[in-house]
């Protein structure tokens, strides 16, 4: 998966840090497998549309639905840089 | 995938019938203003205030100034209260910020006193509070008529009646309300009401307003042109033309009047069908393993077609993306503007997920909703082997 964009998601919380990721494809399951490399994977295949969430470096979340080219990054508070570029890393 | 919408609360869709066809139609056609042009056509403001007056039940459509929104007529009278003199305001915890973030900014500026009266866990007001609230030098009451969290209907005739009584000006937010519950601010007492056309009403975003009664002559805010009158060095101080200031939303109006048109056919008919809706989901969340819902004590629905509730296992934020993107039910999560009554019934710091009908829903969509919220209360994750 390759990211191409990526957006600032505000929310209701202030400082809270949440991003909107875009790819050059649709997240497919082997993608969504892929993510593995980065911590713990939460996969739900029955909904109409599976869903998955990361559980990554640093308490970040990945989100995102299976046939998406986007998902939404959720960052911890703390460590974030160094959190964006582990995740960066594996998307380039 | 068909999507649902239950953000009602928020922005109602679909807009009633005839509003899109009155927008167009004000928008196609040369823009005609009263007093702003040579052409003498009418204007859809007067339409909007003399429907709006019979939603009100009073009798002076003059009283009745129109704007963008209940965030600018809550505006206009909470600062046109300070203008007037007012130092203490009593509100409560339930309200929006556009009620709060007015008061806290004249707090801060050291122009008002503000009293923020506490809930109960259900998320009703503390009368005791508010009275003592009251006794304590309050000059302006400001409570909301319903919850937009939880949709709980406020008894604002008696929290009225208790401001009144000390001498105390009332203002009624009743964003959630016109239209879906009735609103009548002389039986209430509300001396003020704030509006807006996009809710309940079905009417165009931009566009709402604010009724001021007789007794209140409230000072104008935002000052400037109104077409007429030109000659005055000062804002004219008649009602309607003294909260009026600036080019109006014509094509908007132009819509509000088509949506207070069919509510005023309709509206019973609609209402009946938002509260039976609503219960239905209140009801059926409620019976969810894993769902707290946050109803405000009514199991079901007061008429506001809101309804609150968070699942086991799940951020509200979340919940509301798997429920937008994986079964197409789009609903609003968080905090929802009003960030006070989430600490008394006990949905802080994150929030909830909110669901919003309206009369245009259908049994299904209600049964579509549940069966979502359903299935995220009960999934567990496949882990590694499902998605290898």
């Amino acid at each position: 998966m390759k990211l191409v964009g990526k957006v600032k998601v505000e929310d209701c919380f202030d400082g809270s840090s949440v991003y909107r990721y875009f790819f050059e494809a649709a997240w497919g399951r082997e993608d969504i497998r892929g993510l593995q490399a980065l911590g713990r994977l939460e996969y739900y295949p029955d909904f109409p549309r599976p869903f998955f969430r990361l559980i990554g470096p640093g308490g970040a979340q990945l989100r995102g639905v299976e046939g998406e080219d986007s998902c939404q990054v959720v960052l911890p508070r703390q460590g974030r840089e160094e959190v964006i570029a582990r995740l960066e890393r594996h998307f380039l | 995938m068909r999507i649902i919408y239950l953000n009602n609360a928020a922005g109602s869709w679909p807009k009633a019938p005839g509003v899109v066809e009155a927008v167009s139609g004000a928008l196609e056609g040369m823009p005609a203003e009263a007093g702003r042009d040579s052409a003498s056509l009418p204007d859809p403001r007067e339409d909007c205030r003399r429907l709006l007056a019979g939603l009100l039940d009073v009798p002076w459509p003059e009283r009745i100034a129109l704007g963008s929104g209940a965030t600018q007529a809550l505006n206009q009278a909470i600062l046109g209260c300070a203008r007037l003199g007012v130092r203490h305001a009593v509100t409560t915890a339930a309200e929006h910020n556009s009620v709060l973030r007015p008061l806290r900014h004249l707090e801060q500026e050291g122009k008002l006193r503000l009293t923020i009266v506490g809930l109960k866990p259900d998320g009703s007001i503390d009368l005791d509070q508010f009275a003592r609230a009251l006794d304590g030098g309050g000059e302006l009451a400001v409570v909301n008529h319903a919850s937009n969290v939880t949709g709980k209907v406020n008894d604002a005739g008696t929290l009225f009646r208790m401001a009144r009584e000390r001498g105390a000006i009332t203002l009624l937010d009743a964003s959630q309300t016109l239209g879906a519950v009735p609103v009548r601010p002389q039986e209430m007492g509300a001396q003020m009401v704030a509006f807006t056309g996009h809710k309940a009403l079905r009417g165009p975003e931009g566009t709402g307003g604010l009724y001021v009664s007789p007794d209140v002559e409230l000072p104008a805010v935002l000052t400037g042109g109104t077409g007429v009158r030109s000659d005055l060095p000062l804002q004219p101080g008649e009602m309607p033309m003294r909260l009026e200031a600036g080019t109006p939303n014509s094509p908007g109006f132009a819509g509000l009047a088509a949506a207070l048109r069919w509510v005023r056919e309709n509206i019973a008919s609609e209402n009946a069908r938002r509260r039976g809706l609503g219960s239905l989901l209140r009801r059926g969340l409620a019976a969810i393993p894993g769902v707290r819902v946050f109803d405000g004590g009514c199991p079901d629905d007061p008429g506001t077609g809101v309804v609150s509730f968070a699942i086991a296992g799940w951020d509200p934020d979340e919940a509301a993306l798997v429920l937008d993107q994986c079964f197409g039910i789009r609903c609003r999560a968080g905090l929802h503007c009003a960030p006070e009554i989430h600490r008394w019934i006990g949905s802080a710091p994150k929030g909830t997920v909110r669901f919003s009908v309206s009369g245009s829903n259908t049994e299904q969509d209600i049964e579509a909703a549940l069966s979502a919220v359903r299935a995220l209360a009960a999934a567990r994750p496949a882990g590694r082997e499902a998605a290898a």
